[in-house]
């Protein structure tokens, strides 16, 4: 089972942020839970990008900021083949980038 | 704190640099050196604007190696990373030495030499910009930040690829004029987009953005001499007043910021600026915006106050933004054209807006010779941003 991608929750305050901050963007907190970043969410934009770091080897990458709707927006890759803004994806954990031969995990998105 | 002013400008050629990056850099102060007409007088301290020497040059320490090179000792020096925006920063930090009266001669420099490396490395090394968790590990470049900003701007507000486009034809057109510009080549809206060839001409970089949507990799190095206005009275036939600087930070990850199409970074420095100077946009007569990518000198153009939210593009359409329009943007081609040394531009926007306030721009100068100029010198994805007002005489 991979790692999950977590979010913070402020134990002060409640407030969710992602990435995490060392004070709460909120309350100024500096103790915090972490959150899974999981479920369903809502496509805020997109791209297809063709000019790729160093460390791929395929043609292009498509990548998305997702609304989620246990609260946070994020940035992962889309497994899609026809985006759509607004359209409903689903995250899962997988392997987004190698650096320097260790695979690096990440959200990916596929269609609901 | 004490008025300053800019006296004396320098640049290289943009493009693909004929010299070290140390030696573009002495070459682009003794021009502004030789401008100032300094004579004797020392230079009290230099600044130096870069972002990649280290990993592209394998140099460090820039600003000590500029003054052995140029034989100013013992002037103080610092070197100033603050990724696109270290230009802006750097000449900041000069002014501030300057008006508080730290220093009387300030020498400030932009220097980066990014071809030293391939076009996939530079755009590699310039995404170390982007968060490293939540962000660069999906593989995200700038290209790919400014695409889904403009896919989020342009779904919104109705901004098109034809645009976008009309942003590269201006600023190319513009730079065809600028003998330093990096790019010198006329281009269509038919070659570019609605042409035949236009998808060979002009592929995709990251969707909706096309090559010609995206600012050049460019070597060049420009420089500037920073005095108090007293002193420029005497050393310098035009010199140009720094009016106004401010500075705006905004979350480091995009996807973070409560509306992401918002720069709102772009907007406080631009208030904060136009505050410091006791003017408003209206009083601006030609601004060098950070078209890094297309969309940005639209939106840019908004945030800073000169066209309401949303409709920078119908002014662009309007041709209100070239270079004998209302508000000429980018009159030296801009980062499109001139091009992007990416430490360096912030420094190079300051030597161009001067030259526009002195009349000393030669075939690009903006006709109506404007008295007060502005620009934005934009970091990261809009994370760190300096907006700055000269104003023509002391």
């Amino acid at each position: 089972m991979a790692r999950n991608i977590e979010a913070a929750k402020c134990v002060q305050c409640g407030k969710l942020h992602y990435p995490t901050h060392f004070y709460c963007p909120s309350c100024k907190g500096t103790k915090f839970q972490g959150v899974a970043i999981e479920g369903e969410g809502t496509l805020v934009t997109w791209t297809r990008s063709h000019v790729l770091p160093l460390d791929y080897s395929t043609m292009y990458i498509t990548l998305g900021i997702v609304q989620m709707d246990m609260g946070v927006k994020v940035m992962g890759q889309l497994d899609v083949g026809t985006p759509q803004t607004g359209m409903r994806l689903r995250s899962r954990i997988g392997k987004v980038r190698e650096i320097q031969g260790s695979d690096i995990k990440g959200l990916v998105f596929t269609a609901i | 704190m004490r008025d300053v002013a800019i006296v004396g400008v320098g640049s290289t050629q943009f493009g693909r640099a004929q010299w070290s990056l140390l030696k573009m850099m002495c070459e682009a102060s003794h021009e502004a050196i030789q401008d100032a007409s300094l004579g004797d007088r020392k230079i009290d301290a230099v600044f130096v604007a870069n972002m990649g020497s280290a990993r592209n040059n394998r140099m460090a320490g820039l600003a000590s190696a500029l003054v052995d090179r140029m034989n100013l000792y013992p002037a103080a020096a610092e070197t100033i990373e603050n990724g696109p925006a270290s230009g802006a920063s750097a000449f900041k930090m000069g002014f501030l030495g300057v008006a508080s009266g730290f220093y009387d001669v300030v020498l400030v420099c932009g220097g980066e030499r990014m071809r030293e490396v391939n076009n996939l490395e530079a755009t590699e090394f310039v995404s170390f910009l982007s968060h490293r968790y939540a962000e660069y590990v999906y593989g995200v470049t700038l290209p790919g930040l400014a695409a889904l900003f403009a896919r989020m701007y342009m779904e919104r507000y109705g901004v098109t690829n034809e645009h976008l486009a009309m942003v590269a034809i201006k600023n190319h057109a513009n730079g065809l004029l600028n003998r330093k510009a990096h790019i010198r080549d006329s281009i269509t809206m038919e070659g570019i987009l609605t042409g035949p060839d236009a998808i060979n001409n002009n592929p995709w970089v990251s969707e909706p953005l096309r090559f010609y949507d995206c600012c050049p990799v460019s070597d060049g190095s420009s420089a500037l001499i920073l005095a108090p206005a007293n002193l420029a009275k005497e050393l310098c036939r035009k010199p140009v007043r720094v009016a106004g600087i401010g500075q705006g930070t905004d979350t480091h990850a995009v996807h973070e910021r409560p509306d992401p199409t918002e720069l709102t970074a772009v907007r406080i420095a631009s208030q904060k600026a136009f505050h410091m100077a006791g003017l408003t946009p209206q009083d601006i007569g030609v601004a060098e915006l950070h078209d890094a990518f297309t969309i940005l000198e639209i939106a840019e153009s908004e945030e800073a106050g000169f066209f309401p939210k949303g409709e920078g593009h119908k002014a662009l359409e309007r041709g209100e933004t070239q270079i004998n329009g209302r508000l000429p943007i980018n009159p030296s081609g801009g980062l499109k054209a001139r091009g992007h040394p990416v430490g360096n531009t912030g420094v190079s926007q300051l030597v161009e807006l001067s030259l526009q306030l002195r009349g000393d721009a030669g075939k690009y100068q903006v006709p109506s010779r404007p008295k007060h100029g502005f620009t934005v010198n934009f970091g990261g994805f809009g994370n760190n941003v300096i907006a700055t007002v000269l104003s023509e005489g002391v």
